[in-house]
């Protein structure tokens, strides 16, 4: 059976080898345009592609491609707004970069053989980007004050330290989870989808050499296609959702910080 | 671009071909598991994806954004005029249809009371040809009524000489002598 | 006991995590149901707040399952 994780493996693009170079924290790295460049350049161009031939021809009665984009647009905007309140206007291209270009990354991800959200330098980017954007929010806008964020003044006064110091781990969790949760989801789905077209495969190929379990594993790799049917469907939905929970779950990060200390 | 050329000259194409294979044999042998965990490939991803990222930042907040809200406002205040529009026609039309109820409650008084005049005029009309008909008739009864009554007394006067001449012919008959005229004529008097 | 099979022992104890993950997101949605039928006309603005909480509780059975793939590599 294939190998349900070669799919996930970055190779440069023969020719656009440069070489390697130190970096400190990450060792030695290549310096080559590989497939994960190609995928991100692609999801990318799809959604500057998609965005102005929404925007270009904008007219006041939408037609079907420019009512799919304010979908998009309004969804969005809507999260921004009801999460960060009047505020939200400013932080909405944020939220919606992250969106549509998680969004193309994904949807991408089910067309081609490589998806640039299942590697896991792409989602702590994103993650880390997020994050940091936070930290820098919040001291600009608080000062010192920004650290107001881990003491909560409900608690009593004896536990404040203890429910602190677990805000402030939770806090340092947020962007591993934000990485890791669409990592592994994408993950998942894509080695689900692998390995159950791979029974497909190699039990069609066991029934036709009429080896192992003969014609009786034609069933079963009938079973698995249904399976990949299923899952393909499946992730075009997961492909969308991790998409809009981490914009929303960025909106949320975002308002504790705008918000600070009113609210909640 | 410089610096990798450099590093492109300086390492010999063998040498690069031979780490390069190296590499991939020992992280496949290394690990044999998930290569998203090669952090070897991590950099140029991480810089590519910041630089997408930065670029499409920039074209969403100042292209795409502003030009859909653009749209999406002018359709929310065409929305907006058109409902209002809509309402000010309605109220439009509904205070006309009270001015029409008004006229059609106007006209109708108009005609109600104009029949009730012409009804009143015909009805005067009637009564004072009938009246004259009437006093007419009357007249000619009045008139009538004298005739009859002249004709009538000259039937009486002629009555009366009648019989005052029958009762002097009988009376002659009866006792052969002739009675007076003034006779006669006391005598039906009285009978008469 | 090989270090290896060890390995795989561990890596499959680790996504028992998952067991959690799944009743969480199962009784998020099993509320959310419980909830709109009740009251239909407010569950459609609820639904992103579902999604996140789906999300919120489905991350840790991520966490699970890379504790399992980074036991699996190590």
């Amino acid at each position: 059976m294939a190998d349900p994780i070669e799919q996930f493996e970055v190779h440069p693009i023969p020719g656009l080898e440069f070489g390697e170079v130190a970096v400190p924290f990450l060792g030695v790295q290549q310096i080559a345009v590989t497939n994960s460049h190609v995928a991100m350049t692609i999801a990318f161009a799809l959604v500057v592609l998609f965005l102005t031939a929404v925007t270009s021809g904008a007219k006041v009665v939408p037609g079907r491609l420019q009512s799919a984009g304010e979908t998009l647009f309004s969804m969005i905007d809507g999260v921004t707004d009801s999460i960060i309140g009047h505020e939200g206007r400013k932080y909405f291209p944020f939220v919606f970069t992250l969106f549509t270009l998680i969004l193309g990354m994904n949807i991408l991800g089910m067309f081609l053989t490589f998806t640039a959200t299942s590697q896991l330098a792409v989602t702590i980017t994103f993650a880390v980007l997020t994050i940091l954007l936070v930290i820098g929010i919040g001291i600009l806008k608080h000062g010192l004050g920004f650290f107001l964020l881990f003491w909560p003044s409900s608690a009593p006064l004896v536990l404040r330290p203890v429910v602190g110091a677990i805000e402030f781990l939770s806090f340092l969790l947020r962007p591993v989870t934000l990485a890791l949760r669409l990592f592994g989801n994408m993950l998942g789905g894509h080695v689900a989808l692998k390995i159950f077209a791979g029974f497909v495969v190699s039990l069609g190929a066991m029934a036709f050499a009429g080896e192992g379990l003969g014609l009786w594993a034609l069933p079963i790799a009938a079973l698995s296609m249904t399976m990949v049917v299923a899952l393909t469907a499946l992730e075009f939905l997961v492909a969308f959702l991790q998409a809009f929970v981490f914009a929303v779950l960025a909106t949320i990060y975002l308002n504790d910080v705008v918000n600070l200390g009113h609210g909640h | 671009m410089l610096i990798s050329t450099q590093t492109d000259t300086m390492a010999a194409p063998e040498k690069s071909d031979a780490t390069g294979g190296t590499y991939a044999t020992t992280t496949e042998a290394e690990s044999g598991g998930l290569p998203q965990f090669d952090t070897s490939v991590w950099a140029g991803q991480i810089v590519y994806l910041l630089f997408l990222f930065f670029v499409l930042y920039l074209l969403i907040a100042k292209v795409f954004a502003p030009r859909l809200r653009r749209v999406m406002d002018e359709r929310a205040t065409t929305i907006s005029t058109a409902v209002a529009t809509a309402r000010s026609v309605q109220a439009e039309a509904a205070t006309q249809a009270a001015a029409a109820k008004a006229e059609v409650e106007q006209a109708r008084a108009d005609s109600r009371r104009m029949a009730a005049e012409a009804k009143a005029r015909v009805a005067a009309e009637a009564e004072a040809r009938r009246q004259a008909e009437e006093a007419e008739v009357n007249a000619r009864i009045e008139a009538a009524e004298a005739q009859i009554a002249v004709t009538r007394d000259a039937a009486m006067t002629n009555v009366s000489t009648i019989a005052a001449d029958t009762a002097q012919a009988i009376v002659q008959r009866l006792t052969g002598k002739p009675a007076t005229a003034a006779e006669a004529a006391a005598a039906v008097k009285g009978a008469v | 006991m090989e270090a290896e099979a060890a390995k795989y022992i561990g890596a499959g104890l680790a996504t028992l995590g998952m067991i959690g993950s799944a009743i969480g997101v199962g009784n998020i949605f099993a509320n959310f149901l419980n909830g709109a039928l009740r009251n239909p006309s407010a569950a459609g603005s609820q639904v992103g707040n579902l999604f996140v909480g789906a999300a919120l509780a489905e991350a840790l059975g991520i966490l699970a399952f890379v504790l399992g793939i980074l036991i699996l590599n190590a």
